[in-house]
Formats: C-alpha cells, structure tokens, sequence
C-alpha cells in the first residue's frame, strides 16, 4: 500500500519480434505492463504510473504518471516495433519524469524491461544506479527475451548499485510455456515486498513461523506463537531458577531438568525451524515439543481432554505448556485473563461452551497446584 | 566592540530546532541506518555516536520546513575531523530540490566550514538574506578529507521567531 509513482519503461526494439514468449515477446510484455498497471493502481488509489518507450525513434514518454488506467492502456496500442534500446537515457528520462511528478509524497519507482542485449559496460551501469540510489529512487529490473552471458551479470551490478534496503528488485524470466505476466505475479516487483496483500500468493511460496498460515488458521497460528514465546520466557526463568536452587535445598530432579531444559532451548528451536521448514503438521509440532522429559510436576500433563474438541485440544494443550512457568505465578495468573480474552476472541470458539469453561477451570487448577507445590507441598489433585 | 555586539545579538537567539515540522523533513543520500534525526534531534544530536552520513556519495541534501516562519542567526555543523562536511550550501524557502537543479540558484549563502566549526563554533549567516525563512535546505557539497561518505554529527540552527500566529494557541471568545 505504498505511496508511489512507477514510470515502466518498455523495450520496444526489433528484439522483440521474436516468438520465445508466446504469441511474441512484445505481446508478453505488453500483458506484463497491463497487469503491473492494474495491480499498482489498485494497491493505492493516488499511485500513479507512465510509460515510455526506449527504442523506436528514441526515448519517448508515452504517458507522464497517471492515476488513469484507461489512458495507459490506450497507449500501448499505438506502440511500434523498431530500433535499438538504449536503456540509459530511457531510465535518465524516467528518472526526470518522475522528478516532475505532482505529488511529491510519493515514493519514485522505474520498472525497466530488458528484451534486448544491454550494450552498456558495468560502469556505465552502475554511475547510473548510484545517481538513482541519490535521487531515491528504486529500480525494478525484469530480465526476459535475448540471454547473452554478460547480460545478467550487468543488471545485477545496476541492481546493487540502486538497491538501498531491498527496495529494488531483479527477475529474471527465461522462455517457457508460462506468460510473462504470470511468472512475474509472484515476484516482488509485483509484490511490493513479497506477500502480495491484493493478488492470490503463490502456494508454498510463503515462510511462516511454524508451518502455518496465519490467513488460513489464525487461532492455531496464535496459540502456536504464544505457547513459544512462553515456552522461552519460562526457560530464560527455569535457567535462573535452577542457578538459584542449586545452592538452596537438593531437588533431585533439578538437575537433570536443568540440563534438559537447556537442551530442550536448542531442540525447540530446531524443531521450530524444521516445522517451518518442511512444513510438518503443526499438531505434530506441539506433540514434539511437549515430548521433552523432565518437568517437576508431570502430573500437569493430565488434563481431562475428552470433553474439548480438537482444536480446542491443541489449543489447550499449547496453554498447558505456557502454564508450566513455576517461577513467575503473576505473570501466569495474568495470563490467565489474557487466555480467557483471547478464546473469547477465536472465531471457533465460545467462551460460554461447558468444555471450555471445563478446560479454562482445570488449568486455574494446575496453576495453583503449582503455586502450592513450589512451597515444597505435594501436588494437589486437579478438580 | 563588533564581538560585543555579536554576543549581544546572539543571546537572544533560540535553538529553532522546536519549530522544526518534523513530518516534511527531508534528506537525500542518506544511509538508512545513519539518518538525518541522529544529527537534528534533540537528544540523539549530542550523542557523537550518533551520526548522519552520506550514502551513494559524499553530498548530502537537507530539507527542513517549519512550523511558523523565522529567523535565521547562525548554524552549528558538528562533525568529525575528516569526514566532516566542508562547503555548505544553504537555500531559503526553496521546496524539493534536487541534486540536479541545487547548482541552477544562487544560494542564500555559503558556508566553508573550518576545523572549528566542526567543533561546535557557529557560523553566523548573512542575517539579512533569512529574514523569513519558511524553510531552509541545507546541500553539503563536500567534506573535510575528500573521503566517499560525509558524516555528521550534529546540525544546530539558532535565530528567532518572527511573531505569527500561533493557530493552536487561539481561543473561542465566550459569548456574552
């Protein structure tokens, strides 16, 4: 939803008679063109886009930045083949139309099509890349039709010389059966930063934390994130507590459960990052990490799970793991309306349901069973 | 006698860094990690840790409008001994200049910053051609050393308010 005024400068040259890109690569771009147009005015109502062309006759602007959609489509019927890029001075023009742009609040952005052989040397290149990096300006390359040796390697040296914060991207497209315009709706350049708000994600193309999309299962998501955010926040405390207990009274599990809460910091780690990275599913996730041994009270790990449904189980037994925090009972008693406020908040779930209200008791219960069992008192029963 | 009268002038002079409108500062050819708020704000200005510096190049563009109109006395570069900028442009009440048009208009003055400048001895401007300065630009064009990247550690502007009205400040008068 970034403000912004984007000048697409198009390869018009002979290169683009050929017919690698269905029905011809000028055709291809020109869908290209359309739908960047399309997706950046409907991102943000007050971005504005122009074109120009920079082969032909030579560089000609063919619309300044527009908000009209209609007139940018209009221009592209009129454009013709012919001549050599000269990409240079097209991205000099770019950069002068943007300058003139009327709303200065936007942010600059050129999107350049590279069909044909780029001429230029290196450092040509990349002077030109530090002028736009001066003037903020970020440069979108795509580099599709014509693959000479040199060719990417000169545009990746354009790209880092403009790149300030990764706001400047590269694609590139090689031939194939797919469209132009349907590779590049995955890519940043359509994407702003990756993660397009306003067109369909690619599948699998996306890094969540746990495996989950958020979009797809907000609440699993959720209690996944909190439960590990707990889970830290109670080894950070457990590591403290047992550093302290250590001279104080022996508790003979102590010490196997301070090296297994150590170990279970880098195990829960890793997992988390495998679960991410193979996308495993997310109740085998918590299963794996409710497996590590060595808590103080294990009689915690029984809850009456019968009468809750089965999301309600995994977000339940994600609660259990955050209730296990011995050391820090305000924060958890705390937690504890936070917990109610946030099932009350779940779509799928009805605070008022006899299960979760069964559910949200038996873990009052627990916490205060482990508030009593810190005062060296054997555990109670949970109601 | 003159410095007498120089120090005189500069008591009553304020640091015009609360009427800076800080939603339309601008700065080009910054580093996004060492932006223009660690040399002009309060605060992060006297932390010499701190600095502003320059990325593509060594120059450096500086837009600052305010929020009423004033008057400008002098100015305080601070910067290291090397990397610290040497001519500095300044161009009043001149909007969204670009690195291509700043050596189209003469400037308002410049200022060829010394060693002691760089240590906080201000520069004092030709008062007379900032007597209404909606907005200043700063353009430093090179630095000290002739290194790649200029750095700034501190941009103090000192002069007056010229009595405008404040609209915040106005007051619904009571019917009687």
């Amino acid at each position: 939803m970034v403000l912004e005024a984007t000048m697409i400068c198009i390869d018009n040259s002979e290169w683009m008679r050929n017919g690698d890109y269905s029905p011809c690569r000028f055709q291809a771009q020109a869908d290209a063109v359309n739908l960047i147009c399309g997706a950046k005015t409907q991102s943000n109502p007050e971005n504005t886009v122009g074109i120009l062309t920079m082969a032909g006759r030579g560089v000609r602007v063919l619309t300044t930045p527009t908000t009209d959609l209609g007139k940018i489509l209009a221009c592209m019927h009129d454009v013709e083949m012919g001549g050599e890029m000269n990409m240079a001075a097209g991205i000099q023009v770019a950069q002068l139309a943007l300058k003139h742009r009327q709303n200065k609040n936007q942010q600059q952005r050129i999107i350049v099509f590279a069909g044909s052989p780029v001429k230029y040397d290196k450092r040509v290149l990349e002077v030109i890349g530090k002028t736009l990096k001066k003037n903020s300006v970020a440069l979108d390359i795509v580099n599709f039709g014509e693959e000479d040796g040199r060719k990417p390697e000169k545009l990746e040296a354009l790209l880092s010389a403009v790149n300030n914060n990764d706001s400047s991207h590269i694609v590139h497209i090689p031939p194939g059966p797919n469209a132009l315009s349907d590779v590049l709706i995955s890519t940043p350049v359509l994407n702003g930063e990756g993660g397009g708000s306003d067109l369909p994600a690619a599948a699998g193309g996306n890094d969540f934390d746990f495996g989950v999309d958020p979009n797809l299962d907000p609440e699993l998501a959720l209690a996944l994130r909190v439960s590990m955010e707990e889970e830290r926040a109670r080894q950070e405390a457990a590591a403290k507590r047992a550093a302290e207990e250590s001279a104080r009274q022996e508790k003979v599990e102590e010490p196997s459960s301070n090296s297994q809460d150590a170990t279970m910091v880098d195990s829960a780690d890793d997992r988390a990052s495998e679960a991410s990275g193979n996308n495993t599913d997310p109740v085998q996730a918590i299963t794996l990490s409710m497996q590590t041994p060595g808590h103080n009270d294990p009689s915690v790990h029984d809850v009456d799970m019968s009468e809750a449904t089965h999301e309600e189980e995994e977000l339940a037994i994600a609660l259990q793991m955050s209730m296990k925090d011995e050391s820090d009972m305000s924060k958890v008693l705390e937690d504890q309306s936070f917990v109610s406020s946030v099932l009350a908040s779940l779509p799928g779930v009805d605070p008022n349901d006899p299960s979760v209200k069964d559910l949200l008791a038996s873990l009052q219960g627990q916490s205060e069973s482990e508030q009593k069992k810190k005062e060296d008192e054997p555990p109670n029963d949970e109601k | 006698m003159s410095t007498e009268s120089a120090s005189a002038i500069q008591k009553s002079q304020v640091d015009l860094v609360d009427f800076v409108d800080w939603s339309g500062v601008e700065c080009l050819n910054q580093n996004s990690s060492h932006s223009l708020p660690n040399a002009l704000k309060q605060g992060y200005r006297e932390d010499d840790g701190l600095n502003l510096e320059s990325d593509a190049d060594e120059q450096l563009l500086i837009y600052i409008p305010f929020t009423q109109v004033v008057k400008l006395y002098s100015v305080v570069v601070k910067g290291p001994e090397e990397e610290g900028p040497k001519t500095v442009k300044l161009f009043s009440n001149k909007e969204h200049m670009g690195f291509s048009n700043v050596n189209e208009f003469p400037p308002s003055d410049t200022a060829i910053l010394s060693p002691d400048n760089l240590k906080e001895k201000p520069v004092v401007l030709k008062y007379v051609k900032f007597q209404n300065v909606r907005s200043l630009t700063i353009f430093i064009e090179d630095n000290q050393s002739g290194s790649d990247i200029t750095k700034v550690q501190k941009i103090a502007l000192f002069g007056t308010t010229v009595e405008t009205t404040d609209m915040k400040g106005l007051k619904k008068i009571e019917d009687h």
